[in-house]
């Protein structure tokens, strides 16, 4: 009895999760311009409009591209040396510089929005595209940091003092012990990135200042004339985006541990 | 390779200074521009001044022409802003506290299942789920039709129901309504922070050793006394913590705000963005609200702070 009525909580949470995202993609369906649930006149015209035909859809959906992985890759270059110092030295001034660094991602984001406006204002970037990719860059330097120094704190220091005693220099315990261990934190860091820049709407929303638009703003400023189909395909592509890289990560990282779970005594 | 020379090293030294120069500067002076410039002057017709005047925050408490008369609107927008994060969180940790529980009872592989379920819908975009629920509680094709259609509104109708839900905002004469409502927004609210809510609770619940479950449930207390006496007291912290962060998270909340909640009761960071990019174009009075909405921030999670390590200061 208790077991039946935990599967049905279960489900009734995974339904109550899946069932608005499960409109949104149906809703790409409708033949006509209005979102209707059930879909309307089903058609795969919408695909083809987003992808292909409507230029405002393709060309936010590439600037999207553009955003999402060139910030995730500055993100990760800038996280590594960070991790990497407060890990070997642990001293307060590398705690400081990372507590710092994960500010942007920890308060709300709208506050951040609103300076970088002023910031990027004063130095005659606002609305410039790399202005709007080294934002995202600061606002998600937060998640490989975290992946980073979980990953750097499961390496066993026995192996390095081994390969010190060895005569190795430091640099060659990097390379040989360091970063063939680090590769998955390294990755489950650029797609932790990746995808919330994909999705996020202030901060670009702010700095972009109409110079340009990601999908999700290009969604949002075309609001006013109400939700079209067109836009639902945007959403089942990040939604695909998002299926792909965390079943990645699962695939060859260690989910539980990089979200924090103690893995040590169920394996 | 040999130890590098003494060139190359104090070169990696400057590198690396300015890489973190970079990174602080980035991180920290948009924030601090935001506090500098909320003391700034606004210059009728045209942008601002620096200055250091506390116009914007007095504006922002009593109004601009206080003390002829007071003006609490902006107030009034900090309350809906601080209402609408509080009971979304609240109601996301509360209900997302027995899932956990039992997700983290199930298989290893499972779990993991699970945790990329979540991932998905917490990384989808606010705007996708707002197009979601909006399609739900529309008039022409969601709920309200639903209602319509089962005959629920005309049973409604019948008992007095409709009438009732009218007193709360939530129907027309005709049918049900959902939007624009405190309902909607704060349903919504509530599923935009559900999944961090369990990936936040996922590490300190796997964490609870079953056996110690176990052996008070063996020594014969109710699963009622388990959960008060053995539970509660290990979960607590991340429990209040969660419901912290997604406080904070909350607050910040745009999409939803803009597209369900009633004009008259929108929030801060609606007047943020109209003060900073949108119609009014206040930047000082954007930047005071904004640390209005900071400061209240801080204000709850010390206060969070306080209540958790007096609750923990006793043992």
């Amino acid at each position: 009895m208790g077991k039946l009525l935990a599967r049905a909580f279960m489900g009734f949470a995974a339904l109550w999760i899946i069932f608005p995202i499960l409109v949104v993609c149906l809703a790409a369906l409708n033949g006509g311009r209005t979102m209707f649930f059930p879909p309307e006149d089903p058609t795969l015209a919408r695909f083809a409009e987003f992808f292909l035909i409507e230029e405002i859809w393709v060309r936010s959906l590439q600037t999207s591209f553009v955003v999402a992985f060139s910030s995730a890759a500055l993100a990760v270059l800038t996280a590594w040396p960070i991790a990497y110092a407060l890990w070997r030295r642990n001293s307060r001034a590398s705690k400081l510089v990372a507590g710092l660094a994960s500010m942007p991602f920890a308060l709300p984001p709208i506050v951040f929005g609103v300076g970088l406006v002023f910031f990027w204002g004063y130095l005659g970037a606002l609305g410039d595209l790399w202005s709007g990719i080294l934002s995202h860059t600061i606002l998600f330097l937060a998640l490989p940091l975290t992946t980073l120094s979980i990953g750097l704190q499961s390496i066993d220091r026995a192996h390095l003092d081994a390969a010190a005693t060895m005569g190795a220099s430091e640099t060659t315990a990097f390379r040989t012990i360091i970063l063939p261990q680090m590769m998955p934190f390294t990755a489950s860091g650029f797609f932790f990135a990746l995808v919330l820049s994909f999705n996020e709407f202030i901060v670009i929303f702010f700095v972009s200042a109409s110079g340009y638009s990601t999908v999700t703003v290009q969604i949002f400023n075309s609001l006013r004339n109400g939700f079209t189909p067109t836009m639902a395909v945007g959403a089942i592509t990040f939604l695909a985006i998002s299926a792909l890289v965390f079943s990645l990560i699962a695939r060859f990282g260690n989910l539980p541990q990089l979200l924090g779970a103690d893995t040590s005594k169920s394996s | 390779m040999t130890a590098s020379t003494l060139p190359q090293r104090s070169v990696l030294r400057g590198i690396g200074v300015l890489h973190v120069a970079a990174v602080l500067v980035l991180a920290v002076v948009p924030f601090l521009l935001v506090f500098a410039i909320s003391f700034g002057h606004k210059v009728e017709g045209a942008a601002w001044v620096w200055g250091f005047e506390l116009t914007n925050y007095r504006r922002f408490f009593v109004g601009t022409d206080y003390p002829d008369s007071v003006s609490l609107l902006y107030l009034k927008y900090l309350w809906y802003s601080v209402w609408y994060a509080l009971v979304a969180a609240i109601l996301a940790v509360a209900t997302a506290f027995p899932f956990v529980w039992l997700m983290t009872r199930g298989s290893r592989r499972a779990q993991t299942v699970w945790l990329v379920f979540f991932l998905c819908s917490l990384t989808f975009s606010e705007v996708f789920i707002v197009m979601g629920w909006d399609i739900l509680m529309s008039n022409r094709s969601g709920l309200p039709m639903v209602f319509q259609e089962t005959g629920l509104t005309d049973w409604l109708k019948e008992n007095g129901g409709l009438d009732l839900l009218r007193e709360w905002g939530l129907a027309t004469p005709r049918n049900v309504r959902f939007k624009p409502s405190e309902f909607a927004t704060i349903l919504t609210l509530t599923y935009l922070v559900w999944p961090y809510a369990v990936i936040l609770l996922y590490p300190p619940i796997s964490k609870i050793e079953r056996e110690v479950v176990e052996a008070a449930r063996t020594m014969g207390a109710s699963p009622f006394t388990v959960v008060r006496t053995v539970v509660m007291p290990m979960v607590r912290t991340p429990l209040v913590g969660a419901v912290l962060l997604l406080f904070v998270f909350l607050l910040g909340a745009y999409v939803t705000i803009a597209v369900f909640a009633d004009p008259s009761k929108h929030t801060l960071s609606i007047s943020v963005y109209e003060a900073v990019r949108g119609s009014t174009l206040n930047a000082p009075f954007g930047s005071a609200q904004a640390v209005v909405l900071l400061l209240t921030a801080a204000a709850v999670l010390v206060i969070g702070q306080r209540f958790l390590s007096a609750k923990t200061g006793g043992h």
